[in-house]
């Protein structure tokens, strides 16, 4: 373990090489460039592959057919890459494709201020590609939750075999900060399970008691089916209303129902807690701030940072804030993550606090519109 | 006993029989690409836990279905990326991307355009049956001018592209048309294209009796593949200026490149081969 | 233990890498926590440039990527002491490139004004290493990173021909009694 001061980009890329990164895929887009950029200096001298493809399309694709080598793939995009992506978010769900997005968000909507941040697209995250399913979203908020939330985002994928996003933005991105970077051995590292059975009796889309189906890869001798259609347990087309419920009950209760042991958070002040500040990725800095300079002047004010947006973790929430009176939710958008909290905490007040700025809402802003409710 | 093909190792026979449409000529793509995978493998040339299927959608990407090799059935156009991702990982792979005239020529377009500029170490069989089968009789962007389709109900006024030329301007080392009417040359292009490194591009015009058959009032199999047949013309070498694409005069068919260039992977990993030279020792 | 630490000054004056160079020694040589942000207006040259960091011996505490209220501040020109003068906290520790600044608000800071640049030209020859001769003056008066972990980062961090220049620079307020208070 050493410490290094770098970027929430930097720390990104550091993260998933001691995750065992081995496929790195990208196009070039502000303000994820330099996650590429450094991967392309830093992965090959340790066996990895970094290759830059015709447009995002080509690049999320390429990385779920290197994923299906089991090798671990990685792509970085903002926005418009994003979009671009959807499609094929949607086959690695349904192929239960390990892969890993980092979404590095920048101001929307289309090209906006491609250099500045935002947190708009907080939803499109896990409600963008079609399919109606859920995946993992993950918001670091200083440099050293980009590198610790980056491993996190490639076990749980590996684990559940599906993609997961780091959601990430550009001031996140371009921060500075003190970080922890530990070597392999020195961290929790999460290999997808492959198969134990010979490949006359390998069925790939077989959970058996897991979570997830063990995996067998390309060039083994398993005949492997990806198969972007419904399908069986073997990988058949079944066009059945038996078999599509199934397949989806399956692939949703994975994810959702891996909630509670996903859920991070953190928070301070909670003890005498009346009015909780609840916030995400490095909005929450600013809102932690607030709820100092509110504390200051005498309100019982707390924060709430949340680092699992998705599956978001309800009894885990409404718990957190039972002895609170009002929620406010605090994000640099127009309120979109408060609509997923609102509906979690019906016993309450939720008030939404949404603040757009180029970099972060200022904490005494924050404040102000806070004690306008109080 | 009931006596078994000579393909049934290869396929997975319990998902038979497949399902495209009575004389589809799909079946003809399939039988002569997997004749020619059995003879490089009884050859020693190719080992087959090596060979995988990638495809789009479309009934031509549906060729993945059946084969019992590693397959995968993506999502439309980005049969080649995929691909390419798991080439990239595994150079020992021999990679086969099939689909059809609008998953390779259309969505896929970008692409085909850059694995071809890549020379991508990948077999691409484009099945061309001239129109979108899987979803009705669309304009495809191999559709013969003036002819009818579900979105040119007028007659289809657009140009036609020769993904021939495209493929030999953009400097693939194998760039062959066959056809499904003349399934033993087809055979022996597959089992060219298969030994060759860099891209290796194969065009098959196919019979689509169902639906383009309709269109041109070929309603039966044998009328549409006698229509095409009678269009086709067999070259030895023909040049690429011979593969002009058109319904009226007619398509030569054969082997239009044929060169042995350094194909992408190579070119990757003696890239590659810097990256670990500066590796701290 | 937090302190948030202001740089700022005009594009070309180094800013980015004074503050760069302060943050990294920070983080790798200290066991202080540090978030920084590093901001200049790239359209203009000679416009705003700016480090911002927050300093804590506890990581939680090391919470925010702007300063808030100053406790430390560094402004090598007038144009930024005016426009950030009001982040700068009651009591905050305050450096100012007299070469630069003209006019000092009346405010109750500790306030440490030497001609940077001046001294730079003069005594390094080059108005360039302006920076580290601020930085050195800073580290020598608030001792909050060991000066040598700084000259490490700087050997590290600057293009080798320029290292020798930009060490002398950093020493030279080290060398000095740094507690030399000039300001009131
Ligand atoms: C992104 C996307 N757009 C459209 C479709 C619908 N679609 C499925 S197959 C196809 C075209 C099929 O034509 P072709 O590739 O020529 O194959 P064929 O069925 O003729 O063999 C289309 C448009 C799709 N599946 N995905
Ligand atoms: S629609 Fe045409 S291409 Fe598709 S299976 Fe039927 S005949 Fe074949």
């Amino acid at each position: 373990m050493r410490y290094e001061y770098v970027t929430g980009n930097i720390a990104v890329a550091e993260a998933s090489m001691t995750a065992g990164l081995k496929f790195y895929a990208g196009y070039p887009i502000t303000p994820s460039s330099d996650i590429f950029e450094y991967l392309a200096r830093e992965l090959p001298k340790r066996g990895g592959h970094v290759v830059q493809f015709e447009d995002e399309i080509a690049s999320i694709n390429a990385a779920i057919g290197a994923s299906w080598t089991c090798a671990k793939s990685m792509t970085a995009t903002s926005g418009p890459g994003f979009s671009l992506m959807l499609e094929a978010l949607s086959l690695a769900v349904i192929t239960e494709t390990p892969l890993v997005v980092v979404y590095v968000m920048r101001t929307g909507p289309s090209t906006g201020v491609p250099t500045r941040s935002g947190q708009y697209d907080v939803l499109q995250a896990t409600y963008g590609f079609h399919g109606g399913l859920v995946i993992p979203v993950l918001a670091p908020s200083t440099p050293q939750e980009a590198y610790d939330l980056t491993i996190r985002a490639f076990n749980v994928s590996e684990e559940l075999r599906t993609p997961a996003i780091l959601l990430s933005d550009a001031v996140v991105a371009h921060t500075y900060g003190k970080v922890a970077i530990r070597e392999r051995g020195e961290v929790e590292v999460v290999d997808r399970a492959k198969p134990s059975v010979p490949p006359e009796s390998y069925r790939p889309y077989d959970p058996l008691d897991g979570i997830a189906p063990p995996m067998a890869c390309f060039g083994e001798g398993y005949n492997v089916l990806v198969e972007s259609l419904t399908h069986d347990e073997k990988g058949y087309y079944a066009p059945r209303t038996d078999a599509q419920r199934r397949l989806m009950w399956r692939l949703y209760r994975k994810v959702v129902e891996s909630a509670e042991r996903l859920f991070d958070y953190s928070a301070a002040y909670l003890d005498d807690c009346e009015f909780a500040l609840v916030s995400y990725g490095p909005t929450a800095l600013s809102a932690r701030v607030a709820a100092k300079l509110l504390r200051e002047e005498g309100y019982r004010a707390c924060l709430v940072k949340l680092r699992t947006l998705f599956p978001l973790y309800e009894k885990g929430v409404r718990e957190l804030l039972r002895g609170v009176g009002k929620v406010f939710v605090v994000e640099n958008n127009v309120g979109l993550y408060f609509r997923e909290l609102r509906g979690v905490l019906r016993d309450k007040e939720v008030i939404s606090v949404p603040l757009i700025d180029l970099d972060v809402p200022p904490p005494q802003e924050i404040a102000g519109v806070v004690k306008e409710w109080l | 006993m009931a006596v078994g093909h000579p393909l049934d190792p290869y396929l997975r026979t319990d998902r038979l029989p497949t399902m495209w449409c009575p004389g589809c000529g799909l079946g003809v793509v399939l039988g002569t690409l997997l004749r020619a995978i059995d003879r490089r493998i009884r050859e020693g040339r190719l080992r087959r836990e090596n060979v995988a299927f990638v495809g789009g959608i479309g009934c031509s990407a549906r060729m993945t279905l059946y084969p019992l090799f590693d397959s995968a059935h993506v999502i439309h156009g980005r049969a080649i990326p995929f691909a390419l991702g798991v080439k990239i990982v595994k150079p020992k792979m021999k990679m086969i991307v099939v689909g059809g005239d609008g998953d390779i020529a259309a969505i896929g377009g970008n692409h085909i355009l850059h694995a071809l500029r890549r020379n991508a170490d990948l077999l691409v069989v484009m099945a061309n049956n001239m129109i979108y089968g899987m979803t009705g009789g669309q304009l495809a962007p191999t559709t013969p001018r003036g002819l009818y389709t579900t979105t040119t109900p007028y007659g289809n006024p657009e140009r036609e592209i020769n993904m021939v030329r495209l493929a030999a301007a953009l400097g693939a080392n194998y760039v062959a048309r066959g056809s499904t009417t003349h399934p033993q040359l087809l055979e022996q292009l597959f089992y060219k294209a298969l030994a060759k490194r860099g891209l290796a591009f194969v065009e098959v015009l196919s019979t689509c009796p169902e639906i383009f058959g309709r269109h041109i009032d070929f309603r039966s199999p044998v009328d549409l593949y006698l229509e095409l047949r009678k269009r086709i013309v067999v070259k030895a070498k023909p040049s690429v200026e011979e593969s002009d694409y058109n319904w009226e005069k007619g398509f030569v068919i054969g082997e239009f490149v044929d060169k042995d260039e350094p194909g992408y992977i190579e070119v990757y990993l003696d890239y590659l081969s810097k990256a670990l030279e500066k590796q701290p020792s | 233990m937090r302190l948030e630490i202001l740089i700022a000054g005009r594009g070309g004056q180094g800013i980015l890498l004074l503050g760069h160079v302060l943050g990294k020694a920070i983080a790798e040589h200290t066991d202080l926590h540090v978030l920084g942000s590093e901001t200049y207006a790239a359209e203009t040259r000679g416009g705003d440039s700016r480090v911002d960091l927050v300093v804590a011996d506890r990581e939680e505490e090391a919470d925010f990527i702007k300063v808030v209220r100053a406790d430390i501040a560094l402004f090598m020109h007038q144009l930024q002491l005016d426009a950030y003068k009001d982040l700068v906290g009651d009591g905050a520790v305050v450096f100012l490139d007299k070469s630069n600044v003209t006019e000092i608000p009346r405010r109750s800071w500790r306030i440490y004004a030497e001609p940077y640049t001046d001294i730079a030209e003069r005594e390094i020859g080059t108005s360039r290493v302006a920076n580290m001769v601020a930085l050195g003056h800073l580290v020598g008066v608030t001792s909050i990173v060991p000066p040598e972990a700084v000259e490490s980062v700087i050997r590290e961090t600057v293009a080798r021909e320029w290292v020798d220049l930009n060490i002398r620079a950093f020493r030279y307020f080290l060398r000095l009694s740094p507690h030399r208070q000039t300001e009131e």
